[in-house]
């Protein structure tokens, strides 16, 4: 399935000026239907570099911040974490432009601060939950064995906790995937650059041609990270 | 061996284990018995010291366990609890093998023990040894269980109610299993569980524990005879005592050579228990019982008489 989205998307990318009839059925009046300040491979990578920096640095962050506070000597920082990962989830992702934009300045590095803040409670939530839901017994015959804490988190801990992780950054990439446009409106140029100039603009079929670009990267994206959890559930033993 | 001295465990201002004080023999199994929240399972767990004791010595073949690295002591400690622990996502042999993994064990001597231990658990190796632990029935489940506490050889074996979520079929297959890996192997054994059956047929020496106290322990005969105190009585079984006795005793041990007369028509197998015996006898409404060896050849008899033997007026 991955596959064919990831087909479609870039056959839509590239052939989209070939499909010039199709939009001209939308906007008759325009004398321009297909948007054309800049090619949508380019669009598509600057895309795919924000979101895929914004969630790299995320999943550091997020994963690394909740095993932190499930080791023994963190626990007390567990409320907090938790805490600031749900206040980064309800601050709007404009207000955290509007606010970065004067510090940062405009372009790309805004939108992969508000990125990063925005998909950091799933990631951070899922990895607690995964951690948190390893039955006690499990980790008491990891220590009784003798394996060291270092190897417990690494051989039982993180495979076990693997599915729920991976949900939560498979959420986390899927939602960053629709929330990236909003980097037009600080100059970050992406596949949100269509659909705010046929907003400006008064242009369906560049709302549309964006809006539809998004639409299937972020399919692309998801039906990518079910295969892998699939494959991981088939393979039990790998990680 | 191991010796506990004044071993004292308090959570908050609960007191768990109360300067108890306990000495296993190298090659014995003791089985700690008492209700729920006695302390029994708590002092298996100084042991290994997943628990730390606040007072008292907890020592190993004359050392104390505090002067080992704890990650070491415990692998040469075998661990068996009620729920398996073991890793879902590895497979039978990977969890077998884990303690000789965490000793970097070669790969193929790792192999060759994971096979051998797989064999003596009556585990066949090409149908088990790549399932995964949800593939496996209770009992299958728990015999690769005690497989992974044995994996390194372990001295010592410290089963906290091993066989105590298993329907009543399998725990008495795996407790007579049991009884014959330990018999064969020698390990010194710490057994905690509230099954007294369990605890009179496996155990050398019992320990009776209540409210953080050892109240009395001693050889299981011994308990069953002079219970000091009603509590321990009633532990043991109350007057049920008479029958448990006699179900720690062999058909053999009581029988007669066979006499001049005939043949009673009742048959029992020379390696029963006498409490078998007594329940075939009072099915059957007989005073005597013919004994035969395996392959079903008379080779004794027991009477009614014999079977209540020194206690019989």
């Amino acid at each position: 399935m991955p596959v064919v989205w990831l087909s479609l998307l870039l056959l839509l990318t590239v052939g989209i000026e070939q499909m010039e009839w199709l939009f001209r059925l939308l906007e008759p009046d325009k004398r321009q239907v297909i948007y054309a300040r800049a090619s949508f491979f380019a669009l598509l990578m600057q895309h795919v570099l924000v979101v895929g920096i914004a969630s790299l640095l995320a999943v550091i962050i997020g994963v690394g911040a909740a095993i932190a506070v499930t080791r023994p000597a963190g626990r007390d920082f567990l409320p907090l974490v938790s805490q600031l990962a749900s206040i980064g989830q309800t601050f709007p992702p404009v207000a955290v432009l509007a606010l970065a934009v004067p510090v940062l300045g405009f372009g790309t590095l805004p939108i992969i601060v508000a990125l990063l803040l925005y998909g950091l409670l799933p990631i951070v939530r899922n990895t607690l939950a995964g951690i948190g839901g390893i039955e006690p017994e499990m980790r008491e015959a990891a220590r009784a064995m003798g394996i060291t804490p270092g190897q417990i988190l690494r051989q039982v801990e993180l495979p076990l906790a693997a599915p729920v992780i991976l949900a939560g950054i498979r959420t986390s990439v899927t939602i960053n995937i629709a929330t990236a446009a909003l980097g037009a409106t600080v100059g970050a140029s992406n596949l949100g650059d269509p659909i705010i100039s046929g907003i400006v603009n008064g242009n369906t079929a560049y709302i549309v041609q964006g809006a539809l670009l998004i639409g299937l990267l972020a399919l692309t994206v998801d039906s990518a990270f079910e295969r892998l959890v699939r494959q991981r559930q088939l393979t039990p033993a790998h990680g | 061996m191991i010796e506990l001295f004044d071993v004292t465990k308090r959570f908050g201002h609960e007191t768990a284990v109360d300067s108890i004080s306990l000495r296993v023999e190298k090659g014995e199994l003791c089985a700690l018995v008492g209700t729920s929240g006695c302390g029994k399972s708590t002092t298996l767990r100084m042991i290994n010291r997943l628990i730390e004791h606040d007072g008292g010595e907890v020592h190993l073949d004359g050392q104390p366990v505090r002067s080992f690295d704890e990650v070491a002591l415990r692998r040469r400690i075998g661990y068996v609890i009620q729920s398996t622990g073991l890793f879902p996502h590895w497979t039978v042999a990977r969890n077998i093998g884990l303690v000789p993994r965490l000793l970097k064990w070669p790969k193929a001597r790792i192999r060759q023990r994971v096979e051998e231990l797989m064999q003596l658990l009556g585990l066949p190796v090409t149908e088990f040894a790549d399932k995964y632990p949800r593939q496996l029935s209770g009992g299958q489940a728990q015999r690769v269980g005690v497989a992974r506490a044995l994996a390194a050889d372990p001295d010592i074996l410290l089963m906290d109610e091993p066989f105590g979520a298993l329907d009543p079929i399998t725990r008495k297959t795996l407790q007579h299993e049991m009884g014959e890996i330990q018999a064969r192997l020698h390990k010194t054994i710490v057994f905690v569980t509230h099954d007294m059956d369990e605890a009179l047929a496996l155990a050398d020496r019992l320990v009776v524990m209540h409210q953080g106290r050892i109240v009395q322990q001693g050889k299981p005969i011994e308990l069953l005879h002079d219970p000091v105190n009603p509590f321990v009585e009633s532990l043991l079984g109350g007057m049920d005592r008479g029958l448990k006795e006699a179900a720690l005793i062999q058909v053999s041990e009581r029988m007669l050579p066979l006499g001049p007369r005939l043949l009673a028509s009742e048959r029992i197998a020379y390696g029963a228990t006498l409490s078998q015996a007594l329940s075939v006898m009072l099915w059957h409404g007989v005073d005597r019982l013919t004994v035969v060896d395996e392959e079903d050849i008379p080779i004794g008899e027991l009477s009614l008489r014999r079977l209540l033997g020194a206690n019989a007026a």
